[in-house]
């Protein structure tokens, strides 16, 4: 599996979890989450993009994602920056690719995925500076 | 004094055997890469504390400190001389020089793709959160 299969795979959960939460959240971070939810999906086409251009097949979307039970606007903002946070650390692994089309394409995600989880972040009241975005923890 | 293979041979050992060895000498140059992504990362420290940002700020001093690190022996004094007196400056400054870092990550041959992309991610952070 490539870095960009498991981004995509990682897009398809995110919009998966957007549109199942986003429900729970008013206010700035409901127009936030809802803007973030679009973008994962033009994101998601890129991505398609990118497989028909090179010929390949890419992987299709599972019909459900296995997320925890979300009840209130908390726990959704919780959950969704996890989300973020994961899809950013899958996308800058995809950078240190040696094949220039991969990196380029891991990069851009990388680079609008730690924007997402930046604002996501903001939105929440949560601390927004973050050196290395998507970094593994030692 | 060592004018045959095998006169070599001997007097290589006998250096050796003296202590007299030298490590591998190794040839080392300034990175422009991370030159230039060192001192913008001044510059935007200095600018994100000046505008009340110490957050920010501290993610650029991170920076800095990490590519002084790996460039290393090499010293490299300065910033970038961006002029940055305002939020929607400080913005679109993080803006330029993540795009910037973004390039020098797509077209680096060494092992640096991925702290030049980490920077170039956190300054897009920065001006998505600024603007």
């Amino acid at each position: 599996m490539s870095a960009v299969d498991t981004g995509l795979a990682g897009e398809y959960a995110a919009i998966y979890a957007y549109g199942t939460v986003t429900v729970h959240l008013d206010g700035q971070a409901r127009e936030t989450a809802e803007a973030l939810e679009s973008e994962h999906r033009e994101r998601r086409d890129t991505l398609l993009d990118y497989y028909d251009t090179h010929g390949w097949e890419a992987g299709a979307a599972e019909p459900g994602y296995d997320i925890e039970r979300v009840a209130d606007a908390e726990a959704a903002q919780t959950l969704l920056l996890e989300v973020e946070e994961r899809l950013t650390t899958a996308w800058r692994a995809g950078v240190a690719s040696t094949e220039p089309a991969e990196r380029q394409i891991c990069l851009d995600m990388y680079t609008a995925s730690a924007e997402a989880l930046a604002r996501l972040r903001l939105a929440a009241g949560r601390p927004v500076a973050d050196p290395w975005p998507g970094r593994p923890e030692d | 004094m060592f004018t045959t293979r095998r006169g070599l041979l001997i007097g290589a050992a006998a250096l050796s055997a003296a202590g007299c060895t030298r490590p591998p000498a190794t040839i080392t140059t300034a990175d422009t890469d991370l030159t230039a992504a060192l001192r913008a990362a001044r510059d935007l420290s200095e600018a994100a504390e000046t505008l009340g940002y110490s957050d920010i700020a501290e993610d650029h001093r991170t920076h800095a400190a990490t590519l002084e690190r790996l460039l290393k022996p090499n010293v490299v004094e300065g910033g970038a001389g961006l002029d940055i007196g305002d939020d929607a400056a400080l913005a679109e400054a993080e803006s330029e020089a993540g795009d910037e870092a973004h390039q020098a990550c797509l077209t680096t041959e060494g092992d640096y793709a991925v702290v030049l992309g980490e920077i170039a991610a956190s300054r897009a952070a920065h001006a998505a959160v600024l603007a």
